[in-house]
């Protein structure tokens, strides 16, 4: 579950001028042929670079992601229900695996990766510092979560670079399932006890600005950008996917009969656009650097994990084996 | 340490709060390839790659991460620097014609796995075995057997005596996955409630 967001902010552009002319443009027209670039191909360094911070995000995002839902595992209402998260969160933290084997084959090691997480250098996606308070907000992330990742994913499973491509079209089709169940899950609210809708249009109300944010801030339309979306690393801007989101989604969420704690949103006929109130992006930032309602504990939780785990990997390491990048 | 889940307050406090100690760089251990056939009479094709600490581990994650969702019939892995892979070739340049070498040093001949790259951006295809005694030979017999002159960007070797395959008893790995329809999306069909819920609401 990513979103994209905070990927593409804070890399200043490395001068192009210094790659080879002639491999630059033969790499630039194979992407233009619509072919894709896999791990031994010649690559320009901002490629490389803007790749692996992108992929590892998004691995994070997959492994932080579980925990909000994971909350909810033992208190799941009924058995089936149960089952059901529990493949779910499994889902999320295989999808991490794959994608931390793509990123590896751009030549940035997992430990280097699970390190940088635990430490706060790489991001994940903000939405993931706030609490799961009730069993209703663990359905809004199974649903409109999962419904914005799959936006984002899918539109990145287009990309250039093979290797991520293929692990986005495995986890694009595990994905179908939670987005099922999430929608089942809320129509089961929805349609259930007022206790049960009111439930759910509070933790609607709790998670619309992350929702908002989720896809990150509007674009700035610089150089830097559009040579991404040249290679097609970035495959869409904030602002188009947001707006798919809410096209989608918001009738079915009004369908249900619920409220969205936005006076201004609607969809403007002409346009073809929503209009929403501008989303707090001071709040985005702050989240982001730290100081959100859970990103200590989200943190604290991998650091333990990683700890507590160590012995065992010491254990079973054996000494004599040499470690090498994964092939594609 | 505070916290909404009842998991993470029962969690021990280790060393709260510090920065994590310099790991091992190979804490994450060695890398395998993982290749699924997924319906009899199909070929084995190359899913992805896990970490583990030795071969019969990675059988065991790659069985969990790669055909947990989807039904197969057979898993192999292999640690990944006992892929040996050719030359990278593109457009109209079948690999086989860049593979110039001629002469081997002799040895006992091993049967070989051999992978065709047929399209740029899909996955390596099992297209049969050889027998030779190094991969290089391999490759050179494998452009008798299976080079049809249509295009191969690129091959991947691998010696049998390095792959942990599934052997014909552990088959029924599998048998199971149809059954757990709880994670199968055709499984939450909601369109009745949310109807009765409409109309009611009308």
């Amino acid at each position: 579950m990513y979103g994209g967001g905070n990927t593409f902010e804070g890399i200043k552009t490395d001068s192009l001028a210094q790659e080879d002319p002639i491999k630059l443009s033969e790499f630039e027209a194979r992407i233009a042929r619509g072919e894709k670039i896999e791990p031994k191909d010649w690559m320009p360094q901002l490629y490389r670079k803007q790749l692996i911070r992108m992929i590892e995000q998004h691995a994070h995002s997959e492994i932080i992601g579980a925990l909000p839902e994971g909350t909810w595992i033992t208190r799941a209402p009924g058995f089936k229900r149960k089952l059901a998260l529990m493949a779910k969160v499994q889902d999320e933290v295989g999808h991490a695996q794959l994608l931390y084997s793509a990123a590896e084959t751009l030549g940035k090691t997992r430990e280097q990766m699970i390190q940088d997480l635990i430490s706060g250098k790489s991001k994940y996606s903000n939405i993931f510092n706030y609490p799961a308070f009730t069993w209703a907000d663990a359905c809004f992330i199974s649903w409109l979560v999962d419904a914005g990742a799959i936006v984002n994913q899918l539109a990145n499973a287009k990309g250039s670079y093979g290797p991520y491509c293929r692990a986005l079209d495995r986890i694009c089709a595990e994905e179908s399932f939670h987005l099922k169940y999430g929608h089942h899950c809320v129509i089961y609210l929805a349609s259930g006890t007022q206790k049960q809708r009111s439930m759910f249009q509070e933790a609607l109300n709790r998670w619309w600005p992350p929702m908002m944010h989720f896809f990150g801030p509007a674009d700035k339309i610089s150089a830097h950008t559009e040579v991404l979306m040249n290679w097609k690393v970035k495959m869409s801007s904030n602002d188009d996917m947001r707006n798919q989101f809410l096209d989608m989604y918001v009738p079915k969420i009004w369908e249900l009969g619920f409220t969205i704690p936005d006076p201004n949103l609607k969809k403007n006929n002409a346009t073809g656009k929503w209009e929403y109130s501008e989303p707090d992006w001071e709040e985005f930032r702050r989240v982001i650097n730290g100081d959100g309602p859970c990103n200590k504990e989200r943190l604290e939780v991998r650091r333990i994990a990683e700890e507590r785990g160590q012995w065992v990997r010491n254990a079973l390491r054996s000494r004599k084996n040499l470690y090498v990048a994964p092939l594609a | 340490m505070k916290s909404l889940d009842p998991r993470v307050k029962r969690l021990p406090e280790i060393g709260t709060g510090k920065r994590p100690s310099a790991v091992d760089i190979h804490d994450q251990f060695e890398t395998f390839e993982v290749f699924v056939q997924p319906k009899p009479g199909k070929p084995f094709q190359h899913e992805g790659a896990i970490h583990a600490p030795n071969l019969e581990m990675a059988y065991i994650f790659a069985k969990e991460n790669f055909t947990r969702r989807f039904t197969c019939i057979s898993l192999f892995v292999v640690e990944t620097r006992n892929v040996h892979v050719s030359a990278m070739t593109e457009g109209n340049q079948n690999v086989y014609d860049v593979l110039t070498q001629k002469e081997f040093p002799k040895g006992e001949k091993i049967p070989h796995e051999i992978f065709h790259l047929i399209k740029r951006g899909k996955q390596h295809v099992q297209v049969g075995s050889v027998e030779a005694a190094s991969p290089d030979e391999a490759m050179a017999a494998a452009r008798k057997q299976f080079d049809t002159g249509a295009v191969v960007f690129n091959i991947w070797a691998i010696p049998k005596k390095d792959i942990r395959y599934t052997s014909s008893d552990e088959a029924d790995l599998w048998l199971t996955l149809p059954e757990k329809k709880f994670r199968d999306a055709t499984d939450y069909k909601g369109g009745q409630k949310l109807k009765e819920f409409l109309d009611r609401s009308k």
